[in-house]
């Protein structure tokens, strides 16, 4: 597979969480806003390529017997990082993320890259396909965020977008819209995919 | 026996590994994160307080106000805020555990008589849209001027005179009770925060 076609697969074809619904817990539970969900997009994207970094850099290294451990305390590491970075340089988003950073550690996205890819290729391909999944899941997010928003709350990035007479649609920004937030994207997106075929 | 030696030897390594870069970034970062911290409370301490001209994170005096379910002691911490050397208001944080989900931590300022100058929500996990409206400007206003004496510690769905949250009655209802408990706390510990600067050191 070529690299750009290992960057691209993930960010639609493979896309994490509209496709291959993986990760859902923080897609569903961060994205009340459209910077929650790039804030959490990011750091998750962090996470994961620098997991598959290492993964794949050691993958001769590392027994399969306990590989699953490893590709753990690697992962976890990555996360406490990022926990502590964010709390030290933005503060206001680690305190709108809060206990959904150190969750990144059991976001199946990532284990699932570094045992299904980044155990079985180069570095190089491995990064870039870290970097497409991430970039793809921080796609997903941040139009989950930016629906439930602008319907939600009637801001984009806390700019009001509709004039002050807007009544806002608050079940977007409760826990159940989430889920038909998500239910209508992913209809909408099978629908692409209908057509293009 | 030697492959069971190098699953030991190879996970104890990236143990070890991750460890040592956790420590570094630890170390690093702990400057910055205690730095905001202490910016976030003094923020919060110059939204509630009067004009000071001391630091009034520096001048604190903590108080126990019990013992939690394993029966540790549990403090209050009372910031002053001092203008000219004299007391020109006080500031301290209540916890409302009744809210609708979680905790709600408030910073409360008020002036040596009680009456209160400012309130700030620190911290809740309440409903967005709905109860995270006690943090909107128009809420933590109502309470300025307020003391035990001149206002019905309620919202008007109780009998009080605090407007609640059309939806959401429940946010409000435990921040004004969380704040009259803190005045009635100053009140019967007025004279043990008016003793002389110095006090505890944080």
């Amino acid at each position: 597979m070529s690299l750009v076609k290992g960057f691209t697969k993930g960010l639609w074809r493979e896309n994490a969480v509209f496709r291959l619904l993986l990760g859902l817990c923080p897609a569903l539970a961060v994205t009340t806003s459209a910077v929650n969900g790039l804030g959490m997009g990011f750091a998750t994207t962090f996470v994961l390529v620098c997991s598959n970094i290492v993964v794949a850099s050691l993958r001769k290294v590392i027994p399969a017997r306990v590989r699953i451990p490893s590709f753990i305390v690697i992962i976890a590491s990555f996360v406490t990082v990022v926990q502590l970075c964010m709390e030290a340089y933005f503060y206001d988003l680690h305190k709108a993320l809060g206990i959904f950073i150190p969750l990144i550690v059991v976001n199946c996205l990532i284990l699932g890259r570094a045992e299904a890819y980044a155990s079985r290729n180069p570095l190089l391909p491995s990064v870039i396909d870290g970097a497409g999944m991430g970039l793809g899941f921080t796609l997903a997010l941040f139009v989950l965020g930016s629906v439930r928003e602008l319907f939600g709350v009637g801001t984009l990035f806390g700019v009001a977008v509709f004039g002050a007479g807007y009544q806002p649609l608050i079940l977007l920004i409760l826990p159940p819209g989430a889920f038909i937030v998500m239910g209508l994207l992913l209809a909408g997106m099978n629908r692409i995919e209908e057509f293009r075929k | 026996m030697k492959e069971m030696l190098r699953l030991v030897l190879v996970l104890t390594l990236i143990a070890a590994g991750a460890g040592l870069i956790l420590s570094l970034v630890e170390g690093a970062t702990r400057a910055p994160i205690a730095e905001q911290r202490r910016q976030e409370t003094l923020r919060a301490l110059s939204a509630v307080l009067p004009p000071t001209d001391n630091s009034p994170d520096e001048d604190t005096v903590s108080l126990i106000t019990g013992k939690d379910r394993r029966g540790r002691t549990l403090t209050r911490t009372f910031f002053r805020g001092r203008q000219a050397g004299e007391l020109s208001g006080v500031a301290f944080t209540v916890v409302a555990p009744d809210g609708y989900s979680g905790n709600i931590a408030i910073m409360v300022g008020i002036d040596p008589q009680g009456t209160v100058v400012g309130v700030e929500i620190l911290n809740h996990a309440e409903t967005p849209g709905l109860g995270d409206k006690i943090t909107q400007p128009w809420f933590k206003q109502m309470f300025k001027g307020r003391s035990l004496k001149n206002a019905d510690w309620r919202v008007k769905k109780d009998g009080g005179e605090f407007d609640q949250i059309t939806g959401a009655t429940i946010s409000p209802r435990a921040v004004v009770g969380a704040i009259h408990d803190g005045l009635e706390f100053y009140k019967a510990h007025r004279d043990e925060l008016l003793v002389p600067a110095g006090g505890d050191q944080p």
